[in-house]
C-alpha cells in the first residue's frame, strides 16, 4: 500500500493528527522519565518545569549506584530471568512439539488444560504457593522464584510454540524421515531452523514476564540481597524522602533491557503473533 | 503421525503437564482446602473451621466494598481499553509515513515493568511538581492543583494509568486481525455506496467479532485479578482504601494480617466469580467459529 498524497487530502491530515496524539499519549511519559533522570536536583523541582535538562548531569545515576544495591538487584534479575527462560523453553519446546506432532490419548484434554490455566492469576496462586514453599523450606531463595516463573510462563509458552510448530508443514519432516534421517536428525536439521524465530520470540516473552514481575518477588523473597529490580525500585519509592531523580534513573535502566528485546520481537508481534497467541 | 510414536509423544509432554499440575493446579486446589481452615500465614498451626471464613466474609462490609471497587475497576478499564485500543488499531492500520515507528512505540507501555509505569505516573501526577497539574493549571482548566493520589481522585488515576498500561494489548490483537480482512470486502461495500462509518459498522466490526470475543475474555480475567498496578499505586498515598480491590484485599488479609485461611477464601471466591462469569459470557456470545 502506497500512501496516497497524504498532505493534500483531509483524511490524510486527520490520520497524521490522530497518530501524533497516539504517539504523545504513549511516548511522552517515557520522554519525561528520561529527561528527569538527567536533571539536577534543583532543576527537577523548578517551576515552571523545563522539558529538557539545562545542565545535563549524571548525578542521579551516581547516587543510584552508590547509595542503593541497584547493581545487585540487576544481577539477581538477570540471573532469575535467564534461568527461567532456559527451563521454560526446554520444557515447553518439547511439549509443544509433542502436541503438534504426535497423536495420543488425552492430547486435546492437555491443550484445554493449558488454556484453562490462563485463568490462574498470580494473586490466586501466590497464597497457597507461599504456604507450600514455606513447608518445603525454600522460601527466600531464587529457586522458589524460578519455579514460580517457570510454572507461570509454561502455559502461554506452550500455546505460542504450538501455533509456531503448527505453521511448519509436516511434509518437510516426513520427507527427511523417508530420506532415512532419524527423527532426532529431522528435528535438528529441519524443524529447529524453521521454528527458531518462534522459539526466540517466545523466549523473549518469557524473559520479559520474569523480568517485570513484582508480586512473586515481593512475597517469596525477604532478604534485601536476593531482591530483584521491581521490588528494589518500588522500595526506593517507599523511602521517607523520595529522590525522584534517582528513581527515574533506576526506572530508565530497568526498562532498557526490555526495550532492546522488544525491538527484536516487534515484527513478530505485529505480523501475526497477535492472531496466534490470542486466537486460541 | 503414526500411532507407534504415541509413547515418545507422551514422554515429551510429561514435564509440561507435571509442572503445570504440581505448581499451578495443585496450589489452586490446596488454596480451596486452606479456605476451610483458620491458618496463620507464617506458623504451621491450622484449625478446621468449615465454612466460617466464607460466612465471615458475607457479613464483612470491607469485603463487599472491595468487590465493588474491583468490579468498577475492571469494567471501566476494560471498556476504555477496548474503545481506545480499537481506535488506535484502526489508525495504525492506515498507511502513513512513520507508521512502523508509531506501531512500535504504542506497544511500549504494555512491555515495561509495572513498577516503572507506576513511578512514572506518580511523578507526572505529583501534587506540587507534577507536569500534569502544571499543564492543567497553565491551560486554565483547573484553578488549584489536583491531589491525584488523594481519596477523591485516586480511582480516576488508577483507571487512567491502567488503561495506558494495558490498551496496547488490544491494539496488538486487533491490528493483527485488521491486516487479514480481505480488501475486496471494502471495495464491494464502496461499490454499494457505503460511507466510511457504514463500512466500519458493516464490514470491519463483524470481522473483529471473534478477536474481540477473546480479547475481552482475557482482559476481563486479567483486570479482575490485577494486583501489582493497584497495590503499587496505593503505596505511600494514604488513600489506599479507596482503591482496595479484591486482589489487594486478599493480599492484605494474608500478608498484613497473616490470615492465610481468609486470604485463600478470597482467592477461591475470585476464582468462583471468574468461572461463573466466563461461563455466562460463553453462553451469551460464543458462536461455533469463535475458538
Amino acid at each position: 500500500m502506497k500512501p496516497r498524497n497524504a498532505f493534500l487530502s483531509l483524511r490524510g491530515q486527520a490520520i497524521y493528527w490522530c497518530a501524533a496524539i497516539l504517539l504523545i499519549f504513549t511516548a511522552f511519559p517515557f520522554f519525561w522519565m528520561v529527561s528527569t533522570s538527567f536533571k539536577s536536583l534543583r532543576e527537577i523541582f523548578v517551576y515552571p518545569p523545563y522539558f529538557l535538562p539545562k545542565d545535563f548531569t549524571l548525578a542521579n545515576f551516581a547516587r543510584l549506584f552508590e547509595q542503593t544495591r541497584f547493581l545487585i538487584y540487576f544481577k539477581n534479575s538477570m540471573f532469575v530471568s535467564t534461568l527461567t527462560v532456559v527451563f521454560t523453553m526446554a520444557i515447553a519446546t518439547a511439549g509443544a512439539y509433542s502436541l503438534t506432532r504426535f497423536r495420543f490419548y488425552g492430547r486435546e484434554k492437555i491443550a484445554s488444560l493449558i488454556l484453562f490455566t490462563y485463568m490462574f492469576a498470580p494473586i490466586m496462586i501466590i497464597i497457597p504457593f507461599y504456604v507450600l514453599i514455606k513447608k518445603i523450606g525454600i522460601a527466600n531463595t531464587h529457586l522458589a522464584l524460578i519455579m514460580a516463573y517457570t510454572a507461570f510462563c509454561l502455559p502461554f509458552s506452550l500455546w505460542l510454540l504450538r501455533t509456531f510448530f503448527q505453521s511448519i508443514p509436516l511434509v518437510l519432516e516426513e520427507a527427511a524421515l523417508v530420506d532415512g534421517a532419524t527423527r532426532f536428525r529431522a528435528i535438528i536439521h529441519v524443524i529447529l531452523p524453521l521454528a527458531l524465530p518462534g522459539i526466540i520470540a517466545t523466549a523473549i516473552f518469557t524473559f520479559i514476564l520474569a523480568w517485570n514481575d513484582y508480586i512473586f518477588v515481593r512475597i517469596l523473597i525477604t532478604s534485601d540481597k536476593l531482591k530483584t529490580l521491581s521490588v528494589g525500585i518500588a522500595d526506593l519509592y517507599n523511602a521517607t524522602v523520595i529522590d525522584w531523580g534517582m528513581i527515574m534513573s533506576g526506572g530508565m535502566l530497568i526498562t532498557i533491557p526490555v526495550l532492546v528485546f522488544f525491538i527484536f520481537i516487534q515484527r513478530y508481534l505485529i505480523a501475526g503473533w497477535g492472531t496466534g497467541a490470542v486466537k486460541g | 503421525m503414526r500411532v507407534s510414536h504415541q509413547n515418545a509423544g507422551i514422554l515429551l509432554i510429561t514435564p509440561s503437564v507435571f509442572l503445570i499440575c504440581a505448581l499451578l493446579v495443585y496450589p489452586v486446589l490446596y488454596g480451596v482446602w486452606l479456605s476451610f481452615f483458620k491458618k496463620h500465614s507464617f506458623f504451621p498451626e491450622q484449625k478446621f473451621v468449615g465454612l466460617a471464613n466464607y460466612l465471615y466474609l458475607l457479613k464483612d462490609s470491607e469485603f463487599w466494598m472491595s468487590l465493588w471497587y474491583g468490579t468498577f475497576y475492571s469494567v471501566s478499564t476494560i471498556v476504555l481499553q477496548i474503545i481506545i485500543g480499537v481506535i488506535a488499531a484502526l489508525i495504525l492500520n492506515e498507511a502513513f509515513r512513520g507508521r512502523n515507528f508509531v506501531r512500535g512505540v504504542v506497544l511500549f507501555p504494555y512491555m515495561i515493568p509495572t513498577v516503572v509505569a507506576i513511578i512514572l505516573w506518580k511523578w507526572l501526577l505529583n501534587n506540587h511538581f507534577g507536569l500534569v497539574n502544571y499543564l492543567l493549571l497553565a491551560a486554565g482548566i483547573i484553578e488549584d492543583p489536583l491531589s491525584w493520589m488523594g481519596k477523591d481522585h485516586i480511582m480516576t488515576s488508577l483507571v487512567m494509568i491502567s488503561v495506558w498500561e494495558f490498551f496496547p494489548f488490544v491494539v496488538l490483537s486487533v491490528l493483527a486481525r485488521l491486516q487479514t480482512i480481505p480488501l475486496v470486502l471494502y471495495e464491494a461495500a464502496k461499490v454499494d455506496g457505503a460511507g466510511a462509518w457504514s463500512r466500519f459498522i458493516h464490514v470491519t466490526l463483524p470481522q473483529l467479532r471473534n478477536v474481540l470475543f477473546v480479547v475481552i475474555l482475557l482482559r476481563s480475567i486479567w483486570m479482575f485479578t490485577k494486583f501489582d498496578t493497584v497495590w503499587l499505586l496505593t503505596q505511600g498515598g494514604g488513600a489506599e482504601k479507596y482503591i482496595r480491590t479484591l486482589p489487594v484485599f486478599a493480599y492484605m488479609r494474608t500478608f498484613t494480617y497473616y490470615q492465610a485461611g481468609l486470604g485463600s477464601t478470597l482467592a477461591v471466591i475470585m476464582f468462583g466469580i471468574l468461572i461463573a462469569s466466563t461461563t455466562v459470557y460463553f453462553k451469551m456470545f460464543r458462536r461455533e467459529e469463535n475458538i
